[in-house]
């Protein structure tokens, strides 16, 4: 049984493939819903919903050069399954070799609901949510996404492993420095910039942009 | 000219070591010497700030003698003036971070670079102070004429004594000149009897500092601020010309005065 939803989000396109049983009834989903796609979408980016299957890091780079194949980018994967079944869990086609390789991206997001003070520092591997605000001189660090519901202060760096499409959204964005991925950057000298209202950085064309956070 | 290291030192928190160091620095760079500041206040970092330099910070003192990086790659280079260069301390990590060994070969390397490596020193005895003073050629000694202030100068004094290190010089920060005058305030002659060290120099309590600390600008880029100047005199006498010391002639003079007074009494 293969959901065949398909929705828009903005410039992306959302595509739901849950409750698939193995790797090869998804991709024939994805070839399926690739097709359903009008054309002056192409080159659009596509996040793929994978339910509660997991992937490994070859599958997901298969997904990712089938969509080249017909002309899309993969944003990313993610995963909105309910609670996991034991036997997903262990996926039987892998080897005890590759267990790092099985993990998928982000799947962990840590939620911290306080304020991040100076010389304090919080490392994640996926994503993180912070209730608070981190202050001057504290550091957030993420392998995926930083996401600050008050203002961000101090110094975050979203992607810490390379990915390049991570991002950083805050209530308030003033941070002492931004980095993502390998760049890094920070305001501007002797300008004040006081933008009251959420934002979002991320990479456009090789530079960090900080644009107004649409929701 | 051979590269001098001095590590500013006080012992009690709040007396200035970090604007000494920050202000002198910048003196020094001024006069056309290549300096390098190292804020050894591992974990309660504050040169960085004072500076201005805060967002540029990538890699840290902790990383160059962990080895993470290149000590070229975590010196900051200063926004206004091109020989000034600060190592920034981390502030995730804490003192232990560094051994007095480390630091030792931290300066050597620096000497090779720069006329003038100035040390800001944590407040404390402990492993802080120890890192600040292992690389150390000589010891600056800020004190502000407060018994508690002289107290500590004194017990920094002798422990830097302990460490070798005996060309030990006092500035006098915060002196508020008209309670010396109104004798309401330990005065110049009253901390040098007591600590009995060589003077480098009288810094005047001034408002300009708190606004420049804030600015992110050092108090000696501009003209108008008196402990500006008095810093800026303290950095000549660092580089080895002579200036006269305003400030205690003043008092001297102030002193004679009141002699003559008590005699004619």
């Amino acid at each position: 049984m293969v959901n065949l939803a398909l929705e828009n989000v903005g410039s992306e396109i959302l595509i739901a493939l849950k409750r698939t049983k193995n790797f090869d009834e998804l991709k024939t989903a994805l070839v399926k819903k690739i097709n359903m796609i009008d054309d002056f979408r192409l080159g659009n980016e596509v996040i793929i919903d994978i339910g509660d299957y997991q992937l490994t890091g070859k599958q997901t780079r298969d997904l990712e050069d089938l969509l080249l194949d017909y002309g899309f980018h993969l944003k990313e994967i993610i995963c909105t399954g309910g609670m996991m079944d034991q036997e997903n869990l262990t996926p039987a086609d892998d080897t005890p070799d590759e267990a790092f390789a099985i993990m998928p991206e982000y799947e962990n997001t840590v939620m911290l609901c306080r304020h991040l003070r100076s010389g304090q520092k919080v490392f994640v591997e996926g994503n993180i949510v912070i209730l608070g605000d981190i202050n001057p001189g504290a550091e957030v660090i993420a392998g995926g996404n930083i996401l600050v519901m008050g203002s961000i202060k101090g110094m975050a760096h979203a992607g810490a492993f390379g990915d390049e499409n991570a991002l950083i959204a805050a209530y308030r964005l003033k941070p002492t420095q931004l980095r993502i991925a390998s760049h890094i950057t920070r305001p501007p000298d002797g300008e004040v910039i006081d933008i009251e209202r959420p934002e979002l950085a991320r990479i456009k064309a090789g530079k960090v942009v900080i644009e107004k956070l649409k929701i | 000219m051979k590269s001098k290291v001095l590590v500013i030192t006080s012992g009690k928190g709040g007396v200035g070591k970090t604007t000494t160091t920050a202000n002198l620095g910048t003196a020094l760079a001024m006069l056309d010497k290549s300096v390098v500041m190292v804020d050894t206040d591992i974990g309660l970092r504050n040169l960085d700030v004072v500076l201005g330099l805060e967002n540029r910070i990538v890699f840290d003192i902790v990383d160059v003698v962990n080895g993470s990086c290149k000590l070229r790659q975590a010196l900051i280079k200063d926004k206004r003036i091109e020989s000034l260069f600060l190592l920034p301390a981390a502030q995730t990590k804490d003192k232990n971070a560094v051994t007095p060994h480390q630091m030792k070969n931290l300066t050597n390397e620096l000497r090779k670079e720069f006329d003038f490596i100035l040390v800001d020193c944590p407040a404390g005895i402990e492993q802080g102070f120890r890192n600040a003073i292992a690389g150390a050629d000589s010891a600056i000694v800020v004190a502000t004429p407060e018994i508690s202030s002289v107290r500590d100068a004194d017990r920094i004094i002798g422990l830097l004594e302990a460490a070798g290190l005996y060309d030990t010089r006092l500035i006098v920060n915060r002196l508020r000149s008209r309670m010396v005058k109104n004798g309401d305030m330990l005065d110049v002659d009253d901390i040098i009897d007591i600590l009995s060290i060589n003077l480098l120099g009288v810094v005047p309590e001034d408002e300009s500092i708190v606004i420049s600390t804030n600015r992110g600008e050092p108090a000696v880029m501009e003209t108008s601020s008196k402990a500006g100047a008095a810093y800026k005199k303290i950095a000549r006498r660092l580089n080895g010309e002579e200036v006269p010391l305003f400030t205690l002639e003043d008092e001297r003079i102030l002193d004679k005065f009141r002699r003559l007074l008590k005699i004619a009494r």
